[in-house]
């Protein structure tokens, strides 16, 4: 019976239309910005709102994007609000994706979209390891891949790519101590762009 | 909190990062009440190497000696991923004698990713002999891995636009020779384990998770497949060459450690079909687009044309982002691997952001082993197939 209804729905229901039709329908308050390009739809909120704009996508009857396949944080420090959440969203049932954009800055917390989806609660947790974005009233906030006593967060442009400590193994004190990075060899930037013509458009 | 049944406390296992068997580093606290497992908390992150960031800083080329370190046992596919993003990115077009030569690479590298998941699995459950058939066959597939590109497992192999090298003369006999040994092996296989009344003691019933908990939580691959969802990217995306070929999407109904072994089983022989009609079917022709790096280009000349001209030796690739994003997927054997690229207007990218298909799948582990026993934590870990390379990338 469900598979019934999916067969069905490949054949009129099309990549664009989840686009389309959420614009229409969501309050104006909720989404800012919508561009739709050939490589994927997207739609910009604001910070209150991806909780609400995410459970609406979700349940709605001809939107039902279920499938949260990826929340990650991307850092542009030139903009005033460096920070931008990206949803990556998915509904099997139309076989469309579309992609939720927030934008922060530092200290701005963004709802937290763990209750319509439980695969968020790892991915938010990601967004504040690495970019330093946090989430109110996440059920579980705290680092997840980095070390246990790692200050900063990774992901962010302005922690250099070698980092600032470094461990190894003190045979004195018989643990692992963090030390101040110790760099042999200055950093090698290979600026490989041809001097001839680059293949560039897209 | 239920009343504990044995004792007044409960007691705290920590099944540390070091594991026998082949899941990776990963850490589980596991909350216990006599046998019975009250909760328990996936750690992660010791495995982590900052390929996301070391990806803002190393151009594509540069990159993909490093894709393959992510999912060590499916190298293809994160290869593949890749070199997908710019390619889409840029509009490239992949010549049909290397997506058809790419096609045959993924599933040979899917059937080595479920070997690798078959042996441990069953080393898990308790039997050791089909740890040590797997790599009989992996070996094989090493070899032919070997003749085509160099490497036996972190094959440097694909290229924006196509692949890096043609395959050698003879590879396709031995491929198809090994296809039909391969259908042997897996009849064997089958023959030791499906029916097997220990097996099947051990893995029927066990973690079942339903259709609609499995879109929920965001899973995909094998585990979506297994709850009842006829979801494949390889027939939804329409990507490389998959629909030229006749295949079917394996699935079952019942979600349970019993359907994700059988939807695996059945997937490599699955794979074993279109390996061999993509063998048959292979067209000549170029296996790279080398339009992506040529010289002097003006604008009317065609690709067999005569006045076309490119270097013969090739140059440095270097390729230029534009400045878009862009989600890239592919059906990796664990799950759906994405990328969310986002492209400055340089050689470097500005966000790469791995989606590994084992991150996901993971979270669903608490939830699963929840009032099961203490020996099932290690089924469910296993049948759910995580490898931690990717997790923690």
């Amino acid at each position: 019976m469900k598979r019934n209804y999916k067969k069905a729905f490949f054949i009129f229901m099309d990549n664009q239309f989840i686009f389309k039709y959420s614009w229409k329908t969501t309050p104006k308050k909720w989404v800012h910005k919508m561009e739709r390009s050939e490589h994927g739809n997207r739609s910009d909120t604001n910070t209150d709102y991806p909780f609400q704009l995410l459970c609406f996508l979700k349940l709605h009857t001809y939107t039902r994007v279920q499938v949260s396949i990826d929340i990650c944080g991307v850092d542009h420090p030139s903009r005033k609000r460096r920070f931008e959440v990206v949803h990556n969203l998915l509904s099997t049932r139309y076989n469309s994706r579309i992609r939720v954009q927030t934008s922060a800055d530092e200290v701005t917390r963004i709802s937290p979209v763990v209750s319509p989806f439980p695969s968020a609660g790892r991915w938010e947790r990601e967004v504040w390891d690495m970019s330093g974005v946090s989430s109110i009233n996440h059920p579980d906030l705290r680092r997840i891949s980095t070390d246990y006593g790692f200050e900063g967060h990774p992901l962010r442009k302005d922690l250099p790519l070698s980092g600032y400590v470094e461990v190894r193994y003190d045979d004195p004190e018989k643990r692992v101590v963090s030390e101040p990075i110790e760099m042999t060899q200055e950093f090698r930037y290979f600026d490989s762009a041809s001097p001839w013509e680059q293949r560039s458009d897209g | 909190m239920t009343v504990p049944a044995t004792r007044k406390d409960l007691m705290i296992v920590n099944m540390g990062p070091h594991h026998p068997s082949m899941h990776g580093v990963l850490r589980l606290i596991v909350t216990l009440d006599g046998e019975d497992v009250i909760n328990c908390e996936p750690v992660l992150g010791y495995l982590h190497r900052g390929m996301e960031k070391i990806a803002e800083n190393r151009t594509i080329i540069q990159y993909l000696p490093y894709v393959t370190r992510w999912d060590y046992l499916a190298t293809m596919f994160t290869e593949a991923i890749t070199v997908n993003g710019p390619e889409q990115l840029g509009n490239i077009q992949v010549p049909k004698r290397a997506s058809y030569i790419r096609a045959i690479m993924l599933e040979l590298s899917r059937i080595a990713s479920h070997l690798l998941w078959l042996g441990p699995f069953m080393a898990d459950i308790g039997a050791q002999t089909p740890f040590f058939y797997i790599f009989r066959e992996r070996e094989l597939i090493y070899d032919l891995f070997e003749a085509v590109t160099g490497m036996r497992m972190m094959h440097n192999y694909f290229r924006i636009g196509g692949v890096a090298a043609d395959l050698p003369h003879g590879w396709i006999d031995k491929c198809l020779d090994f296809c039909n040994y391969f259908l042997t092996v897996v009849a064997e296989y089958q023959k030791l384990i499906t029916r097997n009344p220990i097996f099947l003691e051990r893995v029927e019933g066990v973690g079942i998770i339903g259709g609609e908990e499995v879109i929920n939580w965001g899973l995909s691959g094998p585990m979506l497949r297994a709850s009842g969802i006829q979801w494949d990217l390889r027939k939804v995306d329409h990507y490389e060459c998959y629909d030229e070929f006749d295949w079917e999407v394996q699935w079952q109904k019942e979600g349970d450690s019993l359907a994700r072994y059988l939807v695996r089983i059945n997937e490599m022989k699955e794979s074993i079909k279109i390996i061999q009609q993509a063998l048959e079917g292979i067209p000549g022709g170029p296996y790279e687009n080398l339009e992506v790096r040529r010289f002097d280009r003006t604008k009317d000349s065609e690709w067999n044309d005569f006045e076309y001209r490119f270097i013969s030796k090739k140059p440095s690739p270097t390729f230029e982002l534009s400045k878009q994003e862009l989600y890239v997927r592919v059906e990796a054997p664990k799950g759906e691997l994405g990328i969310f690229l986002i492209g400055d207007q340089s050689i470097f990218p500005w966000r790469w952001k791995i989606r590994p298909p084992g991150f996901i799948n993971l979270q669903i582990l608490p939830q699963l082993v929840k009032r099961m026993k203490l020996a099932d934590i290690m089924t469910i870990l296993g049948s759910i197939d995580i490898i931690m390379g990717e997790v923690d990338r």
